[in-house]
């Protein structure tokens, strides 16, 4: 069994709610009305394709597909972590995808063959949505600690130098802005995961239980996927703050200023 | 030990340094002067690896800044910079943590307390922060710090602008009596006192 299909017409009433919300932002004269169209009609757009292509993929089932599937939401997340860090994309893009990557892949594996036991770690059903919601959270996590750690520098650095000049260590001298962009970026998922279905419940527990799992097993599934979660997220931040260094410093341990955006 | 050679530098467009030479040998003390802007700070920058030049040669104990040597030459300068950029953290833990990453854990506590008493400092303010020391509080403890490195180059970016008279007397003869190679800049003329001083002026 599973949740009873929506009627497209129906789906489309609920947009009958927005007349107020732009009535009210019309009278409030808040300037958001265009912003907030233009969020809806690319949500509709890019759920439709979505829709056509997960069909495809799990028509198909094909491990290759889907692991290339994957890659190609890896390349796209990296491109908008590093847009929304004020990053430039062409130096950054392989060491945050590898770092993206690698805690991403081991995570997605052992969750397929060691949590869930199937037999074709490369299902789709299983890769694809647990996959996604790996990723859509790590980019937020990532986007947290490289920019915290960068601007972080960039905005301290001549404390940064003089202590660099007083501990001799890049390590050392920079551990501090470490410190404090992987706390930045975790601390949500630590807080969330305090409050977890005290006050909403998660959406992948919904949409299991709508499509016809028993509660226990839809919960049993949210507290591996809280895990790891915050497990991908935890290590791909640290992962990308590491090995990003390379081009985030010059040979001689002062930040490249270079590699930011530049804001016009 | 410290060599210049007709090094050039632009930054922003603006030269500030072309075909600039400069030695210092060892165990010698030089006073920098010289109107402000005209790149005096960048000197010692360059000599950190904070700045790169753009031509000429710029060696340390015959040894180039390259990413090979930075960390030992690092090691063997203490800087003081004009701001004394400390970052904020409790005078006693940053003092610690300075120690410790030097490896000089295990250094003589009496050697401290009499430093702390020549600058003047009393125990209170190990317990302060640095945002909360005055400026010549913070000049003080930099210096704390230079004692307590020992290390063998001091470059010292107006040391004593924020200190009494007294106070910079005590402190000029104390470092320039030391067998270090030490290079200030100051426009305190409290330094022209001392003969074994050489005046440079940019």
């Amino acid at each position: 069994m599973g949740a009873q299909d929506l009627d497209l017409l129906s789906l489309a009433s609920l947009l009958v709610f927005l007349i107020p919300v732009f009535y009210i932002n019309r009278r409030l004269k808040l300037t958001i009305n265009k912003t907030m169209t233009f969020s809806i009609i690319r949500m509709f757009i890019q759920l439709s394709f979505v829709g056509i292509y997960l069909e495809f993929l799990f028509k198909f089932n094909s491990p290759v597909l889907n692991i290339v599937y994957l890659l190609i939401m890896i390349s796209i997340a990296c491109q908008s972590i590093l847009r929304s860090s004020n990053l430039k994309v062409l130096k950054f893009f392989i060491p945050v995808f590898f770092s993206l990557l690698l805690p991403f892949a081991i995570i997605l594996l052992f969750f397929n063959a060691v949590v869930v036991r199937i037999d074709n770690l490369f299902e789709a059903k299983y890769m694809i949505p647990i996959g996604g919601m790996l990723l859509g959270n790590c980019l937020r996590s990532i986007i947290i600690g490289l920019n915290n750690f960068y601007s972080g520098i960039k905005k301290d650095e001549k404390v940064y130098l003089y202590s660099l000049s007083l501990f001799c260590s890049r390590i050392q001298a920079l551990k501090p802005y470490f410190k404090e962009s992987i706390t930045a970026s975790i601390t949500p998922t630590i807080a969330s995961m305090a409050t977890i279905g005290l006050v909403s419940l998660p959406g992948m527990m919904t949409g299991q239980i709508l499509g016809g799992s028993i509660p226990i097993v839809a919960i049993k599934y949210q507290i591996a996927i809280m895990l790891s979660i915050f497990y991908a997220e935890y290590f791909s931040t640290i992962l990308s703050v590491l090995f990003s260094l390379k081009v985030g410093f010059n040979e001689l341990d002062v930040l490249n200023q270079d590699i930011f955006i530049s804001k016009k | 030990m410290i060599n210049f050679e007709s090094v050039h530098l632009k930054r922003n467009d603006k030269e500030i340094f072309s075909g600039f030479d400069f030695f210092v040998q060892k165990n010698e003390k030089i006073l920098i002067q010289g109107k402000s802007g005209i790149g005096k700070t960048t000197l010692f920058k360059i000599l950190l690896g904070f700045e790169t030049i753009d031509k000429g040669r710029v060696t340390f104990n015959k040894k180039d800044i390259v990413k090979e040597h930075i960390k030992e030459i690092r090691h063997q300068i203490f800087y003081l910079s004009q701001d004394i950029d400390l970052k904020n953290k409790k005078v006693k833990s940053l003092l610690e943590e300075i120690l410790e990453y030097n490896l000089l854990k295990n250094q003589d506590k009496t050697y401290f307390s009499d430093l702390l008493k020549f600058l003047d400092l009393n125990d209170i303010i190990l317990n302060q922060s640095i945002k909360e020391l005055s400026g010549g509080e913070r000049q003080r403890i930099g210096l704390l710090i230079g004692f307590l490195l020992d290390r063998p180059v001091w470059l010292l970016d107006e040391p004593t602008s924020a200190l009494d008279d007294t106070m910079k007397n005590k402190i000029m003869d104390c470092i320039i009596g030391q067998e270090k190679t030490i290079i200030i800049i100051s426009h305190d003329d409290v330094w022209k006192k001392n003969n074994t001083i050489k005046i440079e002026r940019w």
